[in-house]
């Protein structure tokens, strides 16, 4: 309690490193907070092109917003999962980043991963933006889901959080961290139902049937993923607009609370040693 | 001599030297749980009061543990054992301008500066035109800070870790920057501190500044303490067994 109470008190600390970074990003480019746009734009041209042109994967039009369109449906789970994947890599180097600061002044640390949570969301708070837009122009009905999609986009910042917090961590201890990071997060991103529809792994696994002769199935592996369940919510709310499945729901509150807890402690337990660490 | 500011008490502090650190995931596996270290003491049960309003000086030579004595004072070391405790708002000033971002104007580096060092909004923008003014920027205020000579850099920083206005102000040798002017304006500042019963708590090498500026001292040898309290016996203590030494 305690230390939340401390952690409130740096919010100013909080809110001047987030404009740093924010203000910071993308200073002497003429395009200027446009890049933040560049980047899915350009994996939604890729993938669109590879697997909704070549493969001819086929998720189910949006019920009842009654969408197909392939472009749109990628990117409700890509901008998500971009997110997720930005804050937990520029997260778990930022303690090391700021090596310096660490060891001349006294404040409190966690504000430097926060920060990276922060400055990453204002960038998907203004790539979201768009694509709700771009969703409105193609006919959907998302406006009156824009509380909900808050509340669940709060829930990935909250989750993305606590596994930076740890990560942050375990990078200034064994610097093989990040390495090992890019690689997981290229492993993870294939791992959830990004670029294909869930339900192509639903039919696999009935096909595969048990394994190793458990009664566990391939998809029961597969729903272990929490971006799974995060990316299943935000398709809901975006791209079908209806009620997400209560039960995925509480499912994303869960792991995004547990995981927050979980970081907090651990960055607590270490915080003191950063400065010798480092 | 009144009120205690700060009170070091036992303190030790002990660092890890590794001979072969488990730093990779590749080693830790390799070896096992154990990396080879021996411990490195650095404070040895160092203990002495700092009074309130006096300007106290900490001397000694190279490695002695001064600078480590100063980052458990600054709450970036934590003592292995004994404790620390002091009475006030405690700000230190190890680096100035650590935490300036160079794309950043002077004015939004103020800002940012301010709240690292723990200082509200509000108390940035009253304290704006004091900064500035000390740091004798001002033309370039608007300018982003990777566009200072080092000189203003230092003075912009140190301009703002000096407003901070704590109880108890930690320095570190950054008393040598800036020209002669600023040095002189650096040290009326000081003056001022001590009428207002502020305490300071500083390194320097240089004998001269400490026996200008501190009534208080306190020498380290190899992390245990030699000597503390009057700053004239305790230098001229220092100054004979360098002497010594090198005699």
């Amino acid at each position: 309690m305690n230390y939340l109470k401390e952690v409130f008190a740096s919010r100013e600390l909080l809110g001047n490193l987030v404009s740093r970074e924010v203000k910071g990003k993308y200073s002497r480019t003429i395009f200027g907070q446009l890049w933040s746009l560049v980047n899915p734009l350009a994996l939604m041209l890729i993938y669109t092109f590879v697997f909704g042109l070549i493969f001819r994967s086929k998720p189910e039009p949006g019920d009842p917003s009654g969408l197909d369109v392939f472009a749109l449906w990628l990117l409700c789970g890509l901008l998500p999962w971009i997110f997720f994947s930005t804050v937990v890599t520029v997260g778990a180097g930022s303690l090391v980043a700021n090596a310096g600061l660490i060891q001349k002044v006294y404040f409190t640390r966690i504000v430097l991963p926060l920060s990276v949570v922060g400055s990453t969301a204002y960038n998907w708070l203004f790539e979201m933006f768009v694509l709700v837009v771009a969703l409105s122009i193609a006919g959907a009905f998302v406006l009156p889901w824009i509380p909900l999609l808050l509340v669940v986009m709060i829930l990935l910042a909250v989750f993305s959080a606590g596994v930076a917090l740890m990560l942050a961590v375990a990078n200034v201890y064994f610097r093989d961290t990040q390495w090992f990071l890019s690689i997981g997060l290229q492993i993870g991103m294939y791992l959830t139902p990004i670029i294909y529809p869930a339900s192509l792994v639903e039919q696999a696994s009935r096909d595969v049937g048990g394994l190793a002769g458990t009664s566990f199935t391939l998809i029961d592996v597969y729903r272990l993923n929490p971006m799974d369940h995060f990316v299943t919510v935000f398709r809901q709310v975006l791209y079908d607009n209806r009620w997400p499945d209560g039960i995925e729901m509480l499912v994303c509150l869960a792991w995004a609370v547990g995981t927050a807890a979980l970081g907090v402690i651990v960055f607590r337990r270490n915080e003191k040693n950063l400065a010798e660490a480092l | 001599m009144s009120e205690t500011a700060v009170r070091v008490d036992d303190v030790s502090k002990s660092f890890r030297l590794y001979h072969e650190r488990n730093q990779t995931i590749k080693s830790a596996v390799m070896r096992g749980r154990r990396s080879v270290h021996e411990d490195f003491w650095a404070l040895k049960d160092v203990s002495f009061d700092v009074p309130q309003g006096s300007t106290f000086g900490l001397i000694g030579s190279n490695g002695s543990g001064k600078s480590t004595l100063l980052k458990c004072l600054a709450n970036i070391y934590y003592p292995t054992t004994g404790s620390i405790t002091h009475f006030g708002r405690l700000a230190a000033m190890l680096e100035v301008g650590s935490g300036f971002h160079s794309e950043l104007s002077g004015r939004e580096n103020i800002f940012l500066n301010g709240s690292i060092l723990g200082m509200s909004k509000k108390e940035v923008t009253r304290k704006y035109d004091d900064i500035v003014a000390f740091s004798g920027v001002e033309q370039f205020i608007d300018q982003p800070v990777k566009n200072y000579s080092s000189g203003m850099y230092v003075r912009l920083g140190f301009a703002i870790a000096i407003n901070v206005d704590p109880d108890i102000l930690v320095v570190d040798e950054v008393l040598a920057v800036g020209d002669a002017e600023f040095q002189e304006r650096c040290f009326q500042k000081f003056a001022e501190f001590k009428r207002a019963g502020k305490t300071v708590i500083l390194v320097s090498h240089s004998m001269d500044t400490v026996k200008a500026m501190c009534d208080q001292a306190a020498w380290l040898s190899h992390g245990s303490l030699m000597a503390a309290g009057d700053a004239q016996p305790t230098i001229q203590a220092y100054l004979d067994s360098v002497g010594h030494d090198e005699a």
